[in-house]
């Protein structure tokens, strides 16, 4: 396994200063839209067999089979079928969807318009936050270009017989549109309220009809994998994840940024060799994939940064979207945390009352041990709303409360001591539930900071 | 805080005459967006948008008349809305700062940013200056982090900043917010296709 050339970021200078935004021309020039020409002579099921043998698994958090993704949409054309592009990047630590989207944009579209073709799509939507002005505008030019192109509109995708429609949405500040339903709601005019699954977006996604629905990142890689094939995709990274992979290096690193290598890098290489560095003090922890991953603690710098080590000897949700944040040993875990626990209960949704209120309570109890008013249950409460919230233990909707369950679990437990310190055993309980419950009783988003 | 609710019962929604979504917006919602869409519903976000982008907030009146524009009860348009924090539904200042506070951001500061303009503009976070020139806000992450700490100023994000960057920029912001524009934007955007 190895890492020769980049790949995703083949357009993208690695200087900061020599980084060009490249439109049709210049994409054209550097080879793209190759694959696309190719992937006509293809058929679907060609395909979606070489995203499928390449094992390429989803950017966007859960590290699902791309090719079997595409495989779950029915065959038999009922009706029109959709793709929604997910770029609504919001999860804390994350920012490399941007980056493609800055630098490469027709690199988007030409994995839009193969995945098109693999699962007969006629129209896809390219769902970007609304805080992603400028990229929202980049995007937006690269797709009327490409509509002048004859790559998409009802001339068929350069005259081909399939037709292919492209449009930007503009999402308007809700991370929970990120959640591939919330997203599909928000598309429909819609509160972006996730949906109760089944029926899967892939029978009944958008307006009801069969929807893919996939990450910037994972879009980007599928021309790639047309042009050079699924045996030299799978060169890099390991054999259960393989390819190549931008990792998000932020926080305390000397040069913080996007990288692109292969996936299975281990943690120490990514913050050594990678960002320059820790800046600051000595290694502490790092968020390993967006904030809803968890923590990984000061002695896991040997963590190979791919979807399953991080998961089974890291003891964090996954890989996510290897958005690191990287902490030095002067960070207080427990201000970080609360952080954390701040952004969930802020974000969620309301739905469900586990995640609603669980994220509301945790972040009080957060609140009141950095006040120097934490007891030893605290920590114990903090533990219990974590387990009793998310997809997992079945008692929400959708994986957003997870995320606070994982980033509680994994805080509170790997720096169990520097927590405990804050919460002795013998603090007045009396005292306690006096100061405590004046504390918890103001109303309900009064206090967000 | 997509599910806090407010008593509306009380309230009692200021109008005017002429009406905020124009024949024009309407002419302009109509071409561009009616035709990616199968329902009429699925205009709302872009509607609200334009409505905000025209008067810097999305005022009651306007949210019934979309209503009526889309075929759908006012209600609903306020569902809608009052769930995504883009939509302003009480007016703002001409420069909407916006400070990053999550993680990679507060770790490298951020909260010494918000300070700073909560002294120098004295106003409290979610606040306006009085002269409408500024508001202020906090939110959660803008997907910067590699360059935190980071503030959006309207639609212009600007990162790595410091204490001394950010007097500078709010130093050279243009009289009028019309004139603020990206930088990094050198293409003629028109509109769409
Ligand atoms: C709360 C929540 C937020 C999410 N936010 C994002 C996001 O911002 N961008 C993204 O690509 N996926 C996000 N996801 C994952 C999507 O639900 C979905 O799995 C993904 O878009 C599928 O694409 P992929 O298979 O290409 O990864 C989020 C999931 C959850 C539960
Ligand atoms: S888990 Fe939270 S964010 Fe997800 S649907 Fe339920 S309340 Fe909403």
């Amino acid at each position: 396994m190895a890492f020769n050339e980049p790949v995703l970021t083949k357009r993208i200078d690695a200087d900061p200063g020599k980084r060009k935004l490249h439109f049709y021309d210049d994409y054209v020039a550097t080879g793209g839209y190759k694959s696309l020409r190719a992937a006509l002579d293809m058929t679907a099921a060609d395909i979606i067999k070489t995203v499928t043998d390449s094992g390429l698994r989803g950017r966007g958090g859960a590290g699902f089979s791309a090719g079997q993704k595409r495989s779950f949409i029915p065959r038999e054309k009922k009706g029109l079928h959709y793709l929604a592009v997910n770029a609504d990047e919001s999860e804390p630590g994350t920012f490399k969807d941007r980056y493609l989207m800055d630098y490469d944009p027709h690199s988007l579209l030409e994995g839009v318009a193969i995945t098109a073709l693999a699962t007969q799509v006629d129209v896809a939507y390219i769902f970007i936050r609304g805080e992603f002005h400028h990229e929202i505008k980049v995007t937006e030019q690269a797709v009327k270009e490409a509509y002048q192109k004859g790559i998409f509109g009802q001339g068929g995708i350069f005259g081909s017989k399939h037709k292919l429609e492209c449009y930007v949405h503009m999402g308007a500040g809700a991370y929970i549109c990120g959640e591939e339903t919330g997203l599909l709601e928000a598309l429909e005019g819609k509160r972006g309220w996730p949906r109760n699954k089944p029926p899967f977006p892939a029978i009944a996604g958008a307006f009801g009809r069969p929807t893919v629905i996939n990450n910037v990142e994972t879009l980007c890689c599928v021309p790639p994998i047309i042009e050079r094939g699924p045996a030299w995709f799978k060169t890099m990274g390991t054999p259960s994840s393989p390819g190549p992979k931008l990792f998000g290096m932020s926080g305390h690193v000397n040069k913080p940024g996007v990288y692109e290598d292969e996936l299975g890098i281990t943690l120490d290489y990514a913050i050594n060799k990678l960002s320059g560095g820790m800046k600051g003090g000595k290694h502490k922890g790092t968020i390993c994939g967006g904030i809803s991953m968890g923590v990984l603690g000061p002695e896991q710098l040997d963590i190979k940064l791919d979807f399953d080590d991080v998961r089974f000897r890291g003891g964090c949700l996954g890989l996510g979207t290897a958005g690191m944040i990287v902490m030095n040993e002067h960070t207080d875990m427990i201000r970080a945390l609360r952080n954390c626990v701040r952004f969930y209960a802020h974000e969620s949704c309301g739905q469900c009352t586990p995640c609603r209120e669980g994220s509301a309570w945790m972040k009080k109890i957060l609140d009141r041990i950095l006040a120097g008013e934490g007891r030893a249950r605290d920590l114990d409460m903090l533990l219990e709303l974590e387990k009793s919230q998310g997809i997992m233990p079945g008692t929400t909707i959708c994986g957003l409360a997870d995320g606070t369950a994982w980033a509680t679990r994994t805080f509170v437990n790997k720096y169990y001591e520097e927590f405990a310190a804050k919460c002795p055993e013998e603090r007045p309980t009396q005292m306690g539930i006096k100061r405590g419950i004046r504390n918890v009783t103001t109303p309900m988003g009064s206090n967000t900071r | 805080m997509a599910w806090i609710t407010e008593n509306r019962r009380t309230a009692t929604v200021e109008r005017r005459s002429e009406p905020y979504l124009t024949e024009e917006i309407k002419a302009g919602l109509t071409a561009k967006y009616f035709p990616r869409y199968p329902n009429k519903r699925a205009v709302l976000l872009p509607a609200l948008h334009e409505i905000q982008h025209a008067y810097n907030w999305i005022p009651v009146q306007a949210m019934e008349e979309i209503a009526a524009f889309l075929e759908m009860s006012p209600a609903e348009v306020l569902d809608t809305a009052t769930f995504y924090e883009e939509y302003w539904l009480r007016p703002k200042g001409q420069y909407l700062l916006q400070v990053c506070r999550s993680l990679s951001c507060e770790i490298c500061d951020s909260r010494k940013l918000t300070d700073h303009l909560i002294k120098k503009l004295k106003i409290e976070e979610g606040e306006s200056t009085a002269d409408g020139r500024f508001t202020l806000v906090e939110l959660e992450c803008l997907g910067a982090c590699g360059t935190a700490p980071v503030m959006l100023i309207n639609d212009v994000l600007h990162e790595n900043l410091t204490v001394e960057t950010v007097d500078e920029l709010i130093a050279k912001l243009p009289a009028s917010a019309n004139d603020y524009h990206d930088p990094a934007v050198t293409w003629d955007e028109g509109d769409g296709h």
